[in-house]
């Protein structure tokens, strides 16, 4: 097991390295110059010029993409272009924010999903596995953008139960332990605040689920069927078991199996869905930060944020990989 | 079982304890909480604002606006009715008989927020600061020779020429006066939380999320209407409006030289009676401008641009796609500017499909013989307008096809002079027709952003000079005139429409006084009518 930790660590150098070169090589073909973006309208080319040394812009993209990584050697991630402060501070600040944002939405696919999926598994091409399909089809089918302003439109100006935006009301100033606002607000027993966080991470959470949610369900669904006319089903039945024991304990649990690989794959989409979502949101977390950095034209933050994306990528997979060792004993002895 | 049921009994306890510990304090909280926002005014604008004290500061829309409400300078814009600054940290002032040196009388009973005096060594540091950091600050107060404090409260600006606008300049935010010992002390961190003597202080700041300012309640002006300020960044238009019509926020900012208002909403907030929607005078234009140093096309030729000018439907454009929010531009100056000429609706071009096409056939070009490309900005706006003009060019048997790229790549076709023509715009940052003539015009600074790439007029160049220094008024007026109709003559763009600054605030928002040049607004006057009911 170590062993192949350790072999699948080793595979994460090059898988980052690769982003790195094309991430850096990518931000430098986009269209514009950061200096002309940071300057303004009014900039004269004599100030663009002085900008451009000072940010190094002027020097060969090798010798720019060496420093680059050498700093990166040191953990440091540079200074932004736009602001003048480290990256690797901003990354900080962002983080907790997407993974708040992203565990959470995961946790409602999951709710959603595999209920869902062994629900409609029950009575294949009944009215509730049609009516799941629909939904299923929906979640998969309507563009994060339209849903997002469906939600805001009808649970934030229509009903009025929840804030269009944002991840606390913007007028009280918070200053957390962990930079997880909930976990925060659990910390410091402020119950006032936990729910304010609540409020604000649901219909974004929501948006970011749904895809998964929808491709879980009928995911689940699927090899569901298949289990449940597999033999030692039958076995399970014959042998007297309640028809939610059978499910539960002996269908869902070989049917899951695979539906990990499917989370772990969509996990990282839903990362890269992080930057319609956050941006629609105003979420303060890494994927509007990256929005906000391809829009300056901001290189080092893009490169930093797109790193970090590509690690949570990588990480995530390997997580997959070994929850997947954990449940499948066929899989642990093929580590071997 | 007894003891069973006492562990049961005590876990209940220690569950309603916890849940109480959270649900008290959450009550008192959010009691708490609905107060504080009815003294808050939230702002959203559409990205962080950067450049937050003087010496960085760059024109850039919000962060100047911070500045204005964070610190004072010499002298201010009250609202886009004034002609002139008024008096601020400067009590009085003199101007010498050669208009080389103006002398400031300041104030005695102004403290900076770290309490220490805002004196005439402030502002010598403040502005020298600025000068010497500020390639912006240098570039428009490059006349300034000296700054010298000649008395605690006295201080002199000595310029190498004339400059009759030196008041305005010493208005924008570049020229703010900030405190010399927080500069000293604080180092870097100066940058994000700067300390100078305005009605508000920046309390708390989350770069690309929010900033907050906080009252001061000392303010020597008087205090604040309101307690706090939080500017929201939210990048999305349809956020912003949601969050607006929600009562979210309460105030949504349009200014800025990219920022295209969706007349759509515009629509929408003046039918809802839960919003406002205020609106001013600006400085801003928006204009169709040709490359006049192509080396060679159609437009070299005058009197295809003159065709082009006359095929404009401007009373389709400003009524039918503005919505009636922009002003018609009759010449290179605003209408609202003082130094505008009025002859120039006369001399104007006025929509002449027949006209623009027997020119285009004078000048040898039968219809779709003519291939352009309009460049422009991003934006469904800018899109409307764009080809809204392809339709009218059209109609003449002009072939247009329209190219939308982002800010830095337009600015880079255009300061390398690969276009023809491009449709844009110019914001003002101080109120005076030099912000228009000089940086338009002046043929030596053709290859900077956002200029006409006028060729080089020894005459044009000659005038626009001298305008620039005459400290006569009159004069200067009378100059200006002469140079709005020879750049007429020569028509080296087409001008459409100067935008109004447009503000939506809540219905319940009261003392919102709107500046047209800069389009930067102070929040000091600014308070919440609770009687409006459609408060938070």
């Amino acid at each position: 097991m170590s062993l192949y930790l350790g072999r699948r660590l080793l595979a994460v150098v090059p898988v980052l390295a690769l982003v790195l070169v094309m991430v850096f090589g990518l931000t430098r073909l986009i269209p514009g110059d950061p200096a002309v973006t940071l300057l303004g309208p009014g900039a004269t080319n004599a100030q663009l010029n002085a900008l451009r040394h000072q940010l190094h812009l002027d020097e060969p993209e090798a010798r720019q993409f060496l420093s680059y990584v050498g700093g990166l050697a040191h953990g440091d991630f540079g200074t932004s272009l736009k602001t003048g402060q480290p990256i690797s501070r901003a990354l900080a600040t962002r983080l907790p924010a997407t993974i708040e944002l992203s565990v959470t939405a995961l946790l409602m696919a999951l709710a959603v999903g595999i209920p869902f999926g062994v629900w409609a598994a029950r009575r294949p091409e009944g009215p509730l596995d049609q009516a799941l399909r629909l939904v299923a089809l929906a979640g998969v089918s309507v563009p994060a953008f339209l849903l997002a302003l469906g939600l805001q439109y009808a649970f934030g100006v229509w009903l009025g139960w929840l804030p269009v935006a944002g991840r606390t009301d913007p007028w009280e100033i918070r200053t957390g332990i962990t930079g997880f606002v909930m976990l925060d607000a659990v910390l410091e027993g402020d119950g006032s605040a936990l729910w304010d966080a609540i409020r604000h991470v649901l219909l974004p959470a929501s948006v970011l689920a749904s895809f998964l949610a929808a491709t879980l369900s009928r995911f689940v669904r699927n090899t569901m069927i298949a289990t449940m006319t597999s033999d030692y089903i039958r076995t399970a039945r014959a042998k007297g078991l309640q028809e939610r024991a059978v499910i539960v304990r002996h269908a869902l649990r070989n049917a899951i199996l695979p539906a990990v690989t499917v989370i772990g794959l969509q996990f990282g989409d839903m990362l890269g869905g992080a930057i319609l979502t956050e941006t629609v949101f105003s979420w303060p977390g890494l994927g509007r930060y990256t929005f906000e950095a391809i829009r300056n034209r901001d290189y080092p933050a893009i490169q930093g944020a797109t790193l970090v994306f590509a690690l949570m990528f990588v990480l995530t997979s390997l997580l997959v990989d070994l929850i997947a060792l954990r449940l499948d004993p066929r899989l642990r002895r093929q580590s071997r | 079982m007894g003891e069973l049921w006492m562990v049961m009994l005590a876990r209940r306890e220690m569950v309603l304890a916890t849940g109480a510990g959270f649900l008290l304090p959450a009550w008192a909280r959010a009691a708490s909480s609905a107060s504080l926002r009815a003294q808050t005014l939230v702002i959203a604008v559409a990205s962080d604002p950067v450049g937050l004290e003087p010496a960085v500061n760059r024109a850039e829309p919000i962060g100047s606006e911070i500045i204005l409400n964070v610190f004072d300078t010499l002298v201010a814009w009250g609202d886009a009715s004034q002609t002139m600054p008024e008096p601020r940290l400067a009590r009085s002032w003199t101007v010498s008989p050669d208009g080389c040196v103006t002398t400031f009388q300041l104030r005695t009973d102004v403290s900076f927020h770290d309490g220490t005096a805002c004196d005439a060594e402030a502002v010598k540091f403040s502005l020298d600061r600025s000068l010497t950091h500020n390639s912006y600050t240098r570039a428009s107060l490059d006349a300034v020779q000296a700054v010298t404090v000649t008395g605690r409260w006295i201080v002199e600006i000595r310029l190498s020429r004339p400059i009759p606008f030196l008041l305005t300049l010493l208005a924008q935010p570049q020229a703010a006066i900030v405190s010399p010992t927080a500069v000293r002390s604080m180092g870097a961190a100066f940058a994000n939380t700067p300390v100078g003597s305005g009605p508000f202080r920046i309390c708390h700041y989350d770069p690309d999320v929010s900033l907050i300012l906080d009252a001061v309640p000392t303010y020597f002006r008087g205090a604040p209407g309101m307690r706090r300020i939080v500017y929201l960044v939210i990048a999305d238009a349809s956020t912003r409006r949601l969050m607006l019509e929600n009562g979210d926020i309460d105030i949504c900012q349009q200014n800025g030289q990219l920022s295209a208002l969706p007349m759509e909403d515009l629509k929408a907030y003046r039918r809802n009676p839960a919003i406002q929607v205020i609106e001013a005078p600006s400085q801003i234009m928006r204009q169709l401008e040709f490359n006049n140093r192509a080396a060679g096309g159609p437009t070299r030729d005058l009197r295809v641009r003159r065709a082009m000018a006359l095929a404009v439907d401007y009373d389709g454009l400003i009524d039918g796609v503005m919505d009636g929010t922009v002003d018609r531009a009759y010449g290179p100056l605003p209408s609202s500017n003082w130094a505008y000429d009025p002859t120039m609706e006369r001399t104007a071009f006025h929509y002449d499909p027949v006209q623009a096409r027997r020119l285009l056939r004078e000048a040898g070009y039968a219809p779709g013989s003519i291939h352009l490309t309009l460049y422009t900005f991003q934006g469904s706006l800018w899109a409307t307008v764009a080809t809204f003009l392809q339709a009218n060019f059209a109609a003449v048997g002009l072939d247009v096809r329209i190219e939308q790229v982002e800010f830095p790549s337009l600015r880079t076709i255009q300061t390398g002079g690969h276009f023809e023509v491009a449709l844009d715009g110019r914001e003002a940052w101080y109120n005076d027709p030099d912000a228009h003539i000089t940086i338009g015009y002046l043929s030596s600074l053709a290859d900077t952003a956002m200029t006409f790439r006028m060729p080089p007029d020894r005459a044009l160049d000659g005038l626009i000079l001298e305008a620039q220094s005459c400290p006569d008024p009159v004069r200067r007026k009378a100059l200006y005139g002469e140079i709005q109709h020879r750049i007429m003559d020569r028509v080296p763009g087409i001008y459409l429409f100067s935008n109004r600054v447009i503000v939506f605030a809540r219905a319940d928002i009261r003392g919102l006084k709107l500046s047209g040049a800069p389009p930067l607004t102070e929040y000091r006057s600014v308070h919440r009518d609770p009687a409006a009911g459609t408060g938070p």
